[in-house]
This record gives structure tokens, C-alpha cells and sequence, in this order.
């Protein structure tokens, strides 16, 4: 019986052999957050995704629902259905847009996604206790500026929504009213200018700063009267205009070592970074995923006419209106669209679709007929062809994936043109003259092209000339009071509310203590 | 029949018997005669009874009286009798000349000994429910693994095959969908060791596999037998039985069903038609006629060689295997080879106190896996395309989804080099006799070596300018394992086992992966990476993570007479994938049973062979669809960021982590009736189930701000199913020269979200399922997951048709007058209501008929390949399918309920015919077959796409997909042979 005990006893010591209810985690192959943030090249990289936040921006979503819908671009029906897509770009082109539109919910997430890894990083930073003061200062008022230029985005395209400070605030927020943001964008950038540098060069670029903030104050006051305004589903009364205060801000800029580059299209070409014009840019790199543009907008056939070996999806194309309204003279139309025949540099001749059809990008989009009623009577098929397509920025030769070109938020060139604004609507109209031609020259070789006086329906036609594929139509014509108007297949005059998108019901589920804007279905 | 050694209990008795047998033969021999009579419990004569002397070849068959007469008897020897229907038995002659024997009813069914979770039980005592096929009833011809041998046979089992890539596994549920997050089907045990692969086992090694299927038998498997277990036992040497078996088969395999494309001609036609020859000049300048399908698709050959040595002594057995598979799928760049070797020994010692074994098992696969975007490529390219210029070079276009598949098949290259090592070993040691320890050592390592070439002037490569990757995981696993056993009988009728035991595992991954792209030849293929042109930062990749699993558990077996029977099991499980306050988990089951047959008073009730009801609890718990550290707050790389001229890696917090998150729960109540009436003419169970899972991990949505990513892992849903099963066996001709033996299985599950929200998470329907790909349907969904519906609900505008202007008719659900996202409607669920399988097997003398019909009722299925391929619209300058015309759509395809389809069909799966030599004259030859099976032979059904049984993984099952592979119909010729 005593052998018995001691082979049960052996037997369990084996059972506890191992240590056996150790249960904790090796992580091998990410950082546990408190063992990272102690050097200067790991905070850097930490604060880096507040900047890898803004490819969103451009030329995805931010594109779409800028430019569709105002009269700048169409992502047309091509014949077969192509880019139907449910409806989405129907829904800008024809202001019919639903809660549910998934560009409009893509758009959403990014800009919060930004706001949320502001705030997330913010709170690394404060508590990391190996910066020293100086550096921790000023690498929180880069945070708090790329946080107050998504609430910017914010504010411009949904109105009222909600304001977090705070990453560990984990309440679910309510909504704060578009005036309150906008008070909180100005405060934030008037507290952190002069904390952010000044200087323009290769250091500070693609950074927030001096110069970034002192153009995000003159595009907030530029808009005041409209992000001030008060908005309900049939009416719109505007708020306090910020004239003065634009003008003020726009002479910080101008103080700033920024030129307005003598060749317009170098804050275009592949290495962009090099320009002075550019204010603040998104960086992109060929070696990752961002500047798809040359994919949205180009046909499937025209990398063969350009020599570059991509897959592009034939998707976004100038509204003829919008190309038409260019002086033949002005270079910036064939520095901002590709039009006419696609050659094949094998043989020479003009390339073949694949449903037969020449490979000529027009300017006209016409609508095949018939077509109209597979969809509401107005929208349509278009053939696969037709359309400017986006040019402006410089296509590298032989390119196979992403394009290298920065895409520049901010640039000098519009500050001329938003002090040229705030001027003439103050009635200073012969000191906005100047300006406007400064911006203007670079585009004409014939100096009789340059204005002798200035309305202020000429700063409207030039900031779309210059403006273009940029993301500011939507903005700008809201402002001059255009955007509800009939246009290329809209011939209806829109409800003002459409001049708010409404809040994603996606984010309406995911927090119910959010307010739909006025006009627009909830839950 | 002859009895199976199902485990080491029959095959400790088997071993006894050689001993005995061996010192029989230690006395001196001598021959005699030996006569006698056979006859069955009613006392009538047995005719046709075979009598054989073992080990030998000479034997008689019992007369019109049952009598028989041997001659040259050795008085030492052992008589086998033998006869269909009846239990086999084995007579030592001892000297005897006269020997009378009583056959008994064949009710093995109900003796058979089943493997349940650690440890054996006999049918009779079982308490739970649990479903045992043995080799007999596995699926024939051409099979690939456990999977394959399963399917259709067990009720609520549902295992789908959506594609015909060998490469490709099939989806394994049991009894509904269990969970949200990465259902991985039943667990997988292998002879006991927990955790394994179905294609880790060579399907000619494999025995029997045991299915438990409810909480009751399958929580002693806690945390990962929410989904249920499927316990597979491998062949063993016996004793008595020293053989040499080979097993080989060849099989040929064609598609079942090829998509319709227009023909060159009707493409023409409708050129011709439409007064389209204008545009049609640029496409038709060929004067080509392909069908794209023919270009791609074989006629695949298809051999399995299998060869084992068995055998044993007195204290120990072996088996030794080798098993050799080469596949050629129908898609000509399709192969699948494996070699799996598996050797197992056990020895005894110390008075047989102490048992050793030892198991190797090595796996070695080369698989060419498909690319499916060949099917795409081949509907869309025109037929009036050839596959090469006048001048032989390739013809090919690159355009947006065309280009030339049989060039991407003849010049790309994937394949797959796997490797799966495992090794146990077993110490099991009897303290005394009724108390058994047993330790189990376990080590696995798998490898998985895939490498990719696109070729720069194929549809794939021609962008990246020829794109190479190389993808390297090693997956390791250790384990350890000690139970011991307590077993006793008192008062000679209370039966108690008790159980208790440990198990420690670790699992680590690591993975190392690169690629590149832009290379100035083709030549190097993958075998090269660094001499590409474009490297990207994200092109080099390599990860390693590891999770850890304690387990103490315990079961309690009661048993009185097999009257009274009671089980309760308690696990207590815990996982490194959980937060610090949520490691463990408690999984508990109890279960009885009544063998209301055994009971006294049933005692005159003759035809009531056995009647026993069952009823059982448990909880069983999932963490599979977990990744390692989902409770940290970790920082990972997100991409790269500019600074001062260069690029720099970007660090950002990975995920919301979640320190909350713990066991996703499954209580299941199963209730079950087993009978077998007039002499086992009929047997069957019927059991109906209700299972809750609670807890349920998922990716919720949750806002950003206040979080940082929009989506945590959280527990938050709550899920039933509740169905009903049936299984009945039936012999209903028996006789020395027929039987016929047909059974049919079916199960009716209904599956329900009951919740997705609590005070965290506020959601109530998350829409899933994006069709992806299709031109004009970015960001169009399927399904929906909402409260109140199943996994697979289809959610999307209802059609009731298309007009005589081709166009959708859409019901206006918010009758606002216009049709909106906000139509759309639940228009179809893709779970079927009714399961079911049948089969008949038929022995006449020497041949054996089988054949297997398996299907489906009240599916719906979303023929995706039908939105995409049958759009009049895409001509003429891409193909469509011919039902595109009938169709005759003229608006852009939408995501209607056009598309979703009743996939209600029936299958015969399976039809086989084999012929047993009569061996008796060869001594050295004990079994000889041949047989010849197909498999998907047809299908019947009202679905319109290629074959109704479709993907049924993910939270969007049910969906045809638009990159797809074609299913074989296969024909296998097999030999089977033992020495």
C-alpha cells in the first residue's frame, strides 16, 4: 500500500511539473505602450500618425464630397454601370445624398479618427517624462494645430458635431453647435501660433506650423459668416463676418518666407516639396499607399498613351461646365485636365475602348440616351471616354503603383486670393486688384489677360481656375451663395440645409447621444 | 463481420487471447475431426454459417441444417464462426470433437465501444450525445481528409465544400453557427491529443471518428468546444492480426459545371442582331473561337498509394503507415501531393502495469493552390479572342479585369510547401486495477513555405512589372497532459469512474514574409527577391506571437446495471488572451440517463431491443477567433512619415485594447432518445437541443472619438440555436446471401442573434458582406447581423422580377415613392432549415452496392456569379453567360433580391461498387477488393448558378462568389489488399 501512496504522490508532482498556472503574455512583435516614447527618435514617431492622419484627406473621400458635390467633378455612371456604386455619386451630383451615403461615412471616420489620434497623442505626450519642456510645449501645439484643422474639416463639411479634448474623457460625446467648434478653432489657433515655427524650409515641412495656423485663421474667418450662421431646414441666417481678421491673418503669411513660385506648376511636380508656395501639404511617398489620384480618375487605356504601367479605374472627370468657363489662353486648363485623343506611341493611332469607341477624352459628358431611366430621369450612362480627366498633378514617367506628389492643403496662392476676397468685400477693391494678378499672371503669356479692376465675381471665377481638383469648390460657392443652384445634371434648386452634410447614421448607431443636422433623417 | 479492436481496451483483450493461443500451441498437436451445429438464440439452424480454422485458410460453411464438418482439425486450434447479421465468435477446440454453437444477434451497435473525451464508454452508458462513424460508413473514392470521410453522415454536422480547390477546406459546422468571430467549426482531436488538423491524418489510417455534439460529452473539452468536438481514433496493430495492408486507388476528376458563356457564334449573333458590327470590328479581327472555361479547366488524374505494416506481441503492437496522394485539380494550375507517414508503438511492462507508447506522425505537402481570378478573367475575355497570335506569342489585353487566364496559369507560379511534424509520447501506469495515471508529452511543429511568382506580362504582373513573394510561418505547439483514472464496481452493479486531470499548452507563431516587384527578368522567379527593383517598406514583414492554455478538469461516470447512468464534468480553463481579472473560466455539465430497457418490467417487450433517454447540461466556451494580446495597449507600425527629407517609421497604439474581454460562453441543453427494435431491424436517436451563446466575442463598432480606432474586440452579443435531429439505421433484408442496409441522418437547426448591444455598445444591426469587385457595387452589402435574425440573413432591395424593360421591379418598402438604401429588406437567410443525408449499402455474395444522396432544404443562396457574369450590358466588349440574354437587363446590376436563390438541393454524392475475392484458397492473402466509386455524381435543384452548396464561413455565408472554382465529378478504381 506505501508503494502505492508514493506512486500517486509521484504521479502528482508530475501533474504540477510545470509552472502550471503562469498565464501571462510574451509580446514579441509590438511595443507595450509603457516601454516606448523615451528618445527623441521614438517620440517623433509617435507623434508622426497626427500627419500620416491627413492622406485621408485628398484624393479619396475628401475629393469626392468636395468637388462632386459642387460643380467642379463627377464620378459618372460609365456604360454598364460602372461606378454606380449604389448611388453614392449620384447622390452628391444630384444633392440627393442619404444618411447612409458611405463616402460621406467614409469621410466622417477619417476626420475623427484625426481628431481621436490628436487627442491621443497629446496625452502621450503630456505624460511622457522624458522630453524636456521646450520641446514637449512645442510638440503640443503641433498636436493641438493638426486637431483644430480637423475640426476645421469638421465644422466646413458636417456643422455640429462632436467636440473631444481629451483621449481619456471616455464618455460618449454629445454634439457641440458648429459656432461653438468654430470659437474653439479660433481660440486653439490663436493660443498656439506663436508656440509652432516659422520658418520655411525643409525642416518644418509637412509640419503644422506658424504659417499653417496664421492660414487656417484666415480660412476660418474667410468663412466665419457661414460656420457663425444659423441653419435650419429651410432657411439659413448668416452669422458675423471676420473680414478684417482674415486680412490680418493673411498678412501674417504673407510676412513668412512663402513665394508664390514663378512656375505655377512646380507645387504640382512628383517632388513637390521643394516649393515655397506650399503652406502646408499632405506628404505622400510612391512607396506607400495615398496618392492614388492617377488611379481615380484615368482611363483603363491611358497608361498606355501616357508610358506608366498602372491599373486605373476610370472614375473622376471634370464637369464640362467648369472646364468650359477657362480663357482658351489660361494654361491652367491643360495644366489641370487631360483632354482629347489618347495615343497608342506603338502605332500611332488613337487608342480603342474595350466597347470600340475611340480613347478621346471630351470635355462634354452627354448622357447616353435613354439611359436616363435606369436611374432617376436625369442621371445617366455616359460612354467610358468622355470627360476631363484630372491633370495637374505631374504623372511620373514609367510609374507603377502610388504617385510621389505631395498634396499641398494650404498654399500661398490662396491667401492672395482669400485677402483679395476679404478686400473687396470690405470695398477696398483697387488693393485687392494686385493680388488676384499676381496669382493670375503665371497663367497667361499675354499681359493684356491680367485684370484692370476686380468684383468680387472675378475672385469667385479665379479661385476656380486656380482651385482646381484642390477641395474648395463645395466651400467657395457656399460662401458666394452658387452651391444650391441648378448646374450640369442638377436642375433643381436645393434645400439649403444641403449646405450641411448630415451626420453618418453609422456614427448615429455607434453613439446615439449624437443630433442629426437639421433637414436629415436620424436613427 | 469481424469485430474491431476499437481501442486499447479490445485490444488488451486481443492480446490476452494471443497469449492464450500461444501456450495452446505449446502442446503437442494433434489432427482430428471436428462436426457440429449452429443455430441462432431461437434455436433454428444457422445455414450457410462460415467455419474457419484461424490462421489458416481452410474452413466449410454450415449445411440446409446448420450442421458442418471439418476435417484435419489440429486439437489446438480456434474455430472463427462467422455469418452476416450475427456476432462473430471464436471456439478453442481443446481437444473437443463435437462442437454446438449458439450465434448471437449482431447488436454491436449498442456494445460498440465509443471514444469520448478522455477515455472510452460503451454505447449504452452514454449520456450525452455523441455520434460514431466507423470506417464502414465513411464516404469512398477520392478523399482528402476526416472532413471528406464525414460529410452528409452525421446529423448536424454540416461540412460545405464551396470550391473544388484541393487546396481548399471545407466549413465545418456543428449545429448551427456558434459565434460571430472567426467560427473555426468543431475542435479536432486526434487519438487523444487536442488541438490538431483534419489534413494531419491520412484518411486510410483512420478508424472511427466520434462527434460530440452537445455540452454534456463535449465540455470536458471547456474552452474550445463551444463549436463541438470531433474526436478522431487511428488504426493500431493488433496481436492477432499480422498484416501487411495495401490501399491505393486511381481517380479521374472533370468539372461538374462549367459556367455558360456565349460561344464565339452567339457573341456573333448578337453583334449581328444589335447592328453592332461597326464597334465589333475592333474586338473580331481574329477569327478566333475559344470557350475560355475549355483553355483553363482538365480533366484531372488523381492516385493514393497506402501501405501498412501491423502487427504485435504479447506486451506490445504496432502500426506503421505510409501514405503517398497526388491530385491534379480540374483547374490546370491545381495540385495537391502528400506524403504522411505515421508509425505507432506500445510496449508494456512491469507485470503490464506500465504501457509506453510512442507516435510519429510527419505530413510533407506540395500544393499549387489556384488562382481564382482566373475564372473572372475567363468569363470576361470575348470568345472571338484566341489564346495566341498568328505569330505564337500570347495574345493578351490589359485592360481593367481582361486578360489572358491561360497565360496567367502557364506562366504564374503558387505553391505551397507544408511541412507537419507531431510527436507523443504516452506513459500510462496501473497503480492498481482500478486506478490508472497517464501522462501525455505532445510536440507539433508546422511549416508553411509559400512562394509566388507574376509573371510581368500576365494580367497579375504586369503592373508591378512581375511581382515575387515568399511567405514563411512556423507554427509550434507543446502540450502536456496527465490524467488519472479511477474505476470500480460495487455491491456488483454501481459502476464508478472518476477522472481528473491537467493540461498544460503552449502555441507559438512566428511568420517572416517578403516580397518584391519590378524585376528586368522573369527568370528568377521567387527564388530571388532581392534582385527586384521596387522594394516598399512594406514589402518585408515578420511577426511572432504565443498563447497559453491550463486546464484542470474532472468527470464523474455512474453507472447502475445501464439503467441509471450519470455524468458530470467540471473544467476549469484558462487562457493568456484574457484580461489579468478574466483568465479563467469555469465550464461545468452534468448528464443522465435512463436505460428504460434494462429495466425489469421491460424484461417481455422482445422487440424492443434497447430504449434509453438522455438528458443533458453544459457550458462550453470559445476563444478561438481570439488574437493573442487583444488586451494590451500595444504600439505598432503605421506606416512611414516624412521628416526632413526622409522616412521615418510611424509608431501609433495598434487597437483598442480591451482589458475586459473574457470567455465567450455556450450553455446547451440537449435532450436524446436512442432505440433499436425488432432484433436491431431498425435502430436510431432522435434529439432535440437548445444552445445559448452568451458573452460573444466580436469587433463591435464604437465612435471615434472618444476611441481610437472605430472597432474593439468586446463581449457583447448573445446567440441561439435550437433544432432537432434524427439518425435511423435500418437492415430491413438480412439473409447469408443479401442485406440491405440504408440509414438516413437530418437535422433542423434554427439559428437567431438575440442580441448585439449592451450599455456600451449601442448596436442593433451591423450590415455585412461586401460583394467587393463587382463593377458599380463598391460598398454595397449582403447581409445583415440584427437582433431577432440569423447569421446569413440576406438584407437588400427586394425584387419581385425585371420588366419587359429590363428593369428591376423594386418594392417600395417605406412607400416614399423612390427606392433608397432605406427599401432594402430581409430577403432570404442562408441557412438551411433541414439537413439530411441517406444512404444504402447493399452486399449480395461477394460484391458490395452503396450509394449516398446528401442535401439541403431552405437555403437561400446569393448568386453573385449571376450579377456579375449575366449583364447584357458588359458586351460587346466583355463575355457574359448566356442566361445574360434571357435576362435582358438594361440597368446597371444592383444588389436586389433577384440574385438570391432557393439552394434546396439533393446530391448523390457518392455511389460505389466493390467485389471481396474469396480468399480462403490463397493462404497468404486474407482480404482482397476492388471497388470502383463517383462521387458528385448530380444534383438536383432550382438554383441557377453552378452549385448550390457555397460558402458558409464568416458572418456572410451563403454567397456564390464572383472568383470561383468549379466542383469535380469524380471517378476512383481502388484496390484494397492485406497479407
Amino acid at each position: 500500500m506505501k508503494t502505492k501512496i508514493k506512486y500517486l504522490l509521484t504521479s502528482f508532482s508530475l501533474l504540477f511539473f510545470f509552472s502550471c498556472t503562469d498565464l501571462g503574455e510574451d509580446v514579441y512583435d509590438k511595443i507595450p505602450a509603457d516601454k516606448f516614447g523615451q528618445t527623441e527618435a521614438q517620440i517623433n514617431a509617435i507623434i508622426a500618425p497626427i500627419y500620416r492622419s491627413l492622406t485621408s484627406l485628398w484624393p479619396g473621400d475628401g475629393l469626392v464630397i468636395s468637388e462632386e458635390s459642387a460643380d467642379m467633378a463627377i464620378t459618372p455612371t460609365r456604360i454598364g454601370g460602372d461606378w454606380w456604386d449604389g448611388g453614392v455619386h449620384m447622390e452628391f451630383g444630384r444633392h440627393t445624398w442619404q444618411p447612409r451615403n458611405g463616402v460621406l461615412n467614409g469621410f466622417w471616420n477619417s476626420a475623427n479618427n484625426g481628431v481621436t489620434t490628436c487627442n491621443k497623442v497629446l496625452a502621450i505626450i503630456e505624460s511622457n517624462t522624458s522630453m524636456d519642456e521646450t520641446k514637449k510645449a512645442n510638440a503640443i501645439a503641433e498636436i493641438r494645430g493638426v486637431r483644430a484643422f480637423w475640426y476645421y474639416i469638421l465644422i466646413d463639411y458636417f456643422g455640429n458635431v462632436p467636440l473631444v479634448t481629451s483621449f481619456d474623457d471616455t464618455e460618449l460625446p454629445s454634439t457641440t453647435s458648429r459656432k461653438d467648434v468654430y470659437k474653439f478653432v479660433i481660440d486653439e489657433l490663436t493660443e498656439i501660433k506663436d508656440q509652432l515655427p516659422s520658418d520655411v524650409s525643409s525642416k518644418t515641412y509637412g509640419k503644422f506650423t506658424k504659417g499653417a495656423a496664421y492660414f487656417l485663421l484666415a480660412k476660418m474667418y474667410l468663412n466665419a459668416e457661414i460656420f457663425t450662421g444659423t441653419l435650419t431646414e429651410s432657411s439659413f441666417t448668416k452669422g458675423t463676418a471676420e473680414w478684417q481678421n482674415c486680412i490680418d491673418a493673411c498678412d501674417s503669411v504673407l510676412k513668412l518666407p512663402y513665394i508664390l513660385e514663378p512656375n505655377w506648376k512646380l507645387s504640382f511636380e512628383v517632388n513637390n516639396e521643394s516649393s515655397k508656395e506650399i503652406i502646408f501639404p499632405c506628404v505622400f511617398t510612391r512607396k506607400e499607399s495615398g496618392n492614388h489620384i492617377l488611379h481615380r480618375t484615368l482611363h483603363y487605356k491611358d497608361p498606355i498613351a501616357l508610358g506608366i504601367s498602372i491599373s486605373p479605374w476610370n472614375g473622376i472627370s471634370a464637369i464640362p461646365d467648369y472646364v468650359n468657363q477657362y480663357d482658351d489662353a489660361d494654361k491652367r486648363k491643360d495644366w489641370s485636365f487631360l483632354i482629347g485623343p489618347m495615343i497608342d506611341p506603338a502605332t500611332g493611332d488613337v487608342l480603342i475602348t474595350q466597347h470600340g469607341r475611340d480613347l478621346i477624352h471630351t470635355i462634354d459628358i452627354p448622357i447616353i440616351e435613354g439611359s436616363q431611366n435606369k436611374y432617376d430621369g436625369t442621371w445617366g450612362e455616359v460612354h467610358q471616354e468622355v470627360g476631363a480627366r484630372c491633370y495637374k498633378w505631374a504623372i511620373e514617367p514609367g510609374m507603377s503603383a502610388n504617385s510621389e506628389n505631395d498634396f499641398a492643403i494650404f498654399r500661398l496662392a490662396d491667401v492672395y486670393l482669400m485677402k483679395a476676397e476679404a478686400l473687396v468685400r470690405l470695398g477696398r477693391n483697387a488693393e485687392a486688384l494686385p493680388l488676384v494678378n499676381e496669382v493670375r499672371k503665371r497663367a497667361f503669356d499675354d499681359p493684356s489677360k491680367l485684370l484692370t479692376e476686380v468684383t468680387l465675381e472675378d475672385i469667385y471665377r479665379e479661385r476656380r481656375y486656380e482651385m482646381a481638383w484642390e477641395c474648395y469648390t463645395r466651400q467657395d460657392m457656399i460662401r458666394f451663395g452658387t452651391f444650391t443652384a441648378p448646374r450640369f445634371l442638377k436642375p433643381e434648386t436645393t434645400p439649403i440645409y444641403k449646405i450641411l452634410f448630415p451626420i453618418p447614421i453609422q456614427a448615429l448607431e455607434a453613439n446615439n447621444k449624437l443630433t442629426q443636422n437639421p433637414g436629415y433623417s436620424g436613427l | 463481420m469481424t469485430p474491431k479492436e476499437k481501442n486499447l481496451w479490445k485490444l488488451t483483450k486481443g492480446a490476452l487471447f494471443l497469449v492464450f493461443c500461444l501456450f495452446s500451441f505449446s502442446v503437442f498437436a494433434q489432427n482430428r475431426t471436428v462436426r457440429g451445429t449452429v443455430k441462432d438464440a431461437s434455436g433454428e439452424p444457422l445455414i450457410g454459417v462460415t467455419v474457419q480454422i484461424q490462421g489458416t485458410s481452410s474452413g466449410t460453411v454450415t449445411d440446409m441444417d446448420g450442421k458442418f464438418e471439418l476435417e484435419n482439425v489440429p486439437t489446438n486450434a480456434v474455430l472463427d464462426f462467422s455469418y452476416v447479421g450475427m456476432q462473430q465468435q471464436s471456439v478453442a477446440v481443446n481437444g473437443r470433437s463435437t462442437i454446438d454453437i449458439t450465434m448471437r444477434e449482431d447488436v454491436a451497435a449498442l456494445d460498440e465501444v465509443v471514444v469520448v473525451g478522455y477515455g472510452t464508454q460503451t454505447r449504452r452508458e452514454i449520456t450525452g450525445s455523441v455520434a460514431n462513424v466507423s470506417e464502414k460508413d465513411f464516404n469512398k473514392g477520392l478523399t482528402k481528409d476526416a472532413a471528406d470521410l464525414l460529410q452528409g453522415k452525421v446529423a448536424g454536422l454540416s461540412i460545405t465544400s464551396a470550391s473544388g480547390d484541393l487546396n481548399d477546406s471545407p466549413t465545418i459546422r456543428l449545429r448551427g453557427v456558434n459565434t460571430l468571430q472567426r467560427d473555426n467549426g468543431p475542435f479536432i482531436v486526434i487519438d487523444g491529443v487536442p488541438g490538431g488538423d483534419l489534413n494531419s491524418v491520412a484518411p486510410q489510417d483512420i478508424e472511427s471518428i466520434s462527434v460530440l455534439k452537445d455540452a454534456s460529452s463535449a465540455a470536458i473539452y471547456g474552452s474550445r468546444s463551444a463549436g463541438g468536438v470531433i474526436l478522431i481514433t487511428t488504426k493500431r496493430g493488433s496481436a492477432s492480426a499480422q498484416r501487411i495492408s495495401y490501399d491505393g486507388y486511381v481517380a479521374i476528376s472533370t468539372a461538374a459545371n462549367k459556367p455558360e458563356m456565349l460561344s464565339a457564334q452567339d457573341w456573333r449573333n448578337y453583334v449581328t442582331e444589335n447592328g453592332l458590327q461597326e464597334q465589333a470590328a475592333a474586338f473580331d479581327r481574329y477569327n478566333a473561337d475559344t470557350n475560355w472555361f475549355d483553355e483553363i479547366l482538365r480533366t484531372g488524374f488523381s492516385q493514393n498509394h497506402s501501405l501498412s505494416l501491423s502487427g504485435g506481441g504479447s506486451a506490445n503492437n504496432y502500426r506503421a503507415s505510409v501514405n503517398y496522394r497526388n491530385m491534379e485539380g480540374i483547374m490546370k494550375d491545381n495540385t495537391f501531393e502528400n506524403f504522411n507517414f505515421r508509425f505507432q508503438f506500445s510496449q508494456r511492462a512491469i507485470d503490464n502495469k506500465l504501457r509506453i507508447g510512442l507516435t510519429g506522425v510527419a505530413n510533407i505537402r506540395n500544393i499549387s493552390p489556384s488562382d481564382k481570378s482566373n475564372s473572372m478573367l475567363a468569363s470576361n475575355f470575348l470568345p472571338v479572342y484566341p489564346v495566341y497570335n498568328s505569330d505564337g506569342s500570347w495574345f493578351d489585353l490589359t485592360e481593367w479585369n481582361q486578360g489572358n487566364p491561360l497565360r496567367q496559369i502557364e506562366m504564374n507560379e503558387r505553391n505551397i510547401k507544408n511541412v507537419d511534424f507531431y510527436g507523443n509520447g504516452d506513459i500510462e501506469f496501473s497503480f492498481t486495477e482500478d486506478l490508472i495515471g497517464k501522462l501525455t508529452l505532445y510536440t507539433q511543429r508546422k511549416s508553411f513555405d509559400y512562394s509566388r511568382y507574376d509573371h510581368s506580362e500576365t494580367y497579375n504582373g504586369r503592373d508591378p512589372k512581375g511581382f515575387a513573394q515568399r511567405d514563411a510561418r512556423t507554427m509550434d505547439k507543446n502540450l502536456l497532459e496527465s490524467t488519472l483514472t479511477y474505476n470500480t464496481i460495487f455491491n456488483n452493479a454501481h459502476k464508478v469512474t472518476l477522472l481528473g486531470g491537467y493540461s498544460w499548452e503552449q502555441n507559438d507563431f512566428q511568420r517572416v514574409q517578403a516580397q518584391n516587384r519590378f524585376f528586368i527578368t522573369d527568370m528568377l522567379k521567387a527564388n530571388d527577391l532581392q534582385s527586384g527593383q521596387n522594394l516598399l517598406p512594406e514589402d518585408v514583414l515578420s511577426e511572432k506571437n504565443m498563447y497559453r492554455l491550463i486546464s484542470f478538469f474532472g468527470r464523474l461516470n455512474y453507472a447502475y446495471k445501464e439503467r441509471y447512468m450519470l455524468t458530470a464534468t467540471l473544467r476549469y480553463d484558462g487562457s493568456s488572451k484574457f484580461g489579468s481579472n478574466h483568465k479563467w473560466g469555469t465550464f461545468p455539465s452534468v448528464s443522465a440517463a435512463w436505460g428504460v430497457s434494462q429495466e425489469e418490467f421491460m424484461k417481455d417487450i422482445t422487440w424492443l431491443d434497447d430504449l434509453k433517454f438522455r438528458v443533458g447540461y453544459g457550458v462550453t466556451g470559445n476563444q478561438d477567433g481570439l488574437d493573442p494580446y487583444k488586451t494590451l495597449e500595444l504600439y505598432g507600425r503605421s506606416g512611414s512619415y516624412y521628416d526632413q527629407g526622409n522616412w521615418y517609421t510611424s509608431y501609433k497604439i495598434a487597437q483598442n485594447a480591451n482589458p475586459d474581454l473574457k470567455w465567450e460562453q455556450t450553455s446547451s441543453l440537449n435532450i436524446g432518445l436512442d432505440f433499436s427494435i425488432f432484433k436491431n431491424v431498425l435502430n436510431g436517436t432522435v434529439e432535440w437541443y437548445r444552445k445559448k451563446t452568451s458573452d460573444m466575442l466580436y469587433e463591435y463598432a464604437v465612435p471615434t472619438p472618444p476611441f481610437l480606432h472605430d472597432r474593439i474586440m468586446a463581449n457583447v452579443g448573445d446567440m441561439l440555436n435550437t433544432g432537432f435531429e434524427f439518425a435511423l439505421s435500418s437492415t430491413p433484408i438480412r439473409n447469408s446471401n443479401f442485406t440491405w442496409t440504408t440509414s438516413i441522418n437530418g437535422s433542423f437547426n434554427h439559428n437567431e442573434v438575440t442580441k448585439l448591444s449592451n450599455e456600451l455598445y449601442s448596436t442593433s444591426r451591423l450590415y455585412v458582406g461586401d460583394v467587393g469587385g463587382i463593377r458599380g457595387m463598391s460598398a454595397t452589402t449582403s447581409s445583415i447581423l440584427e437582433e431577432g435574425y440569423p447569421v446569413g440573413q440576406f438584407y437588400m432591395l427586394k425584387s419581385n422580377g425585371i420588366d419587359e424593360n429590363g428593369k428591376y421591379i423594386i418594392e417600395d418598402i417605406t412607400g416614399e415613392g423612390e427606392i433608397t438604401d432605406a427599401d432594402r429588406t430581409y430577403v432570404g437567410d442562408a441557412q438551411p432549415d433541414f439537413v439530411f443525408g441517406w444512404q444504402n449499402t447493399f452486399n449480395y455474395k461477394k460484391w458490395d452496392l452503396s450509394f449516398f444522396f446528401r442535401g439541403t432544404v431552405g437555403n437561400d443562396v446569393l448568386n453573385i456569379g449571376k450579377i456579375a457574369y449575366s449583364n447584357s450590358q458588359s458586351l460587346i466588349g466583355a463575355n457574359v453567360r448566356k442566361e445574360a440574354l434571357k435576362i435582358g437587363l438594361t440597368q446597371a446590376p444592383q444588389m436586389c433580391s433577384y440574385y438570391v436563390e432557393d439552394g434546396s438541393h439533393i446530391r448523390l454524392d457518392n455511389l460505389s461498387i466493390g467485389y471481396n475475392f474469396d480468399t480462403s484458397r490463397i493462404g497468404w492473402l486474407n482480404n482482397a477488393r476492388v471497388y470502383i466509386t463517383g462521387q458528385n455524381l448530380f444534383v438536383i435543384t432550382n438554383y441557377t448558378g453552378l452549385d448550390p452548396e457555397v460558402r458558409m464561413d464568416g458572418v456572410d455565408p451563403g454567397k456564390e462568389e464572383r472568383e470561383f472554382y468549379p466542383k469535380p465529378r469524380t471517378f476512383s478504381l481502388g484496390v484494397s489488399l492485406s497479407f
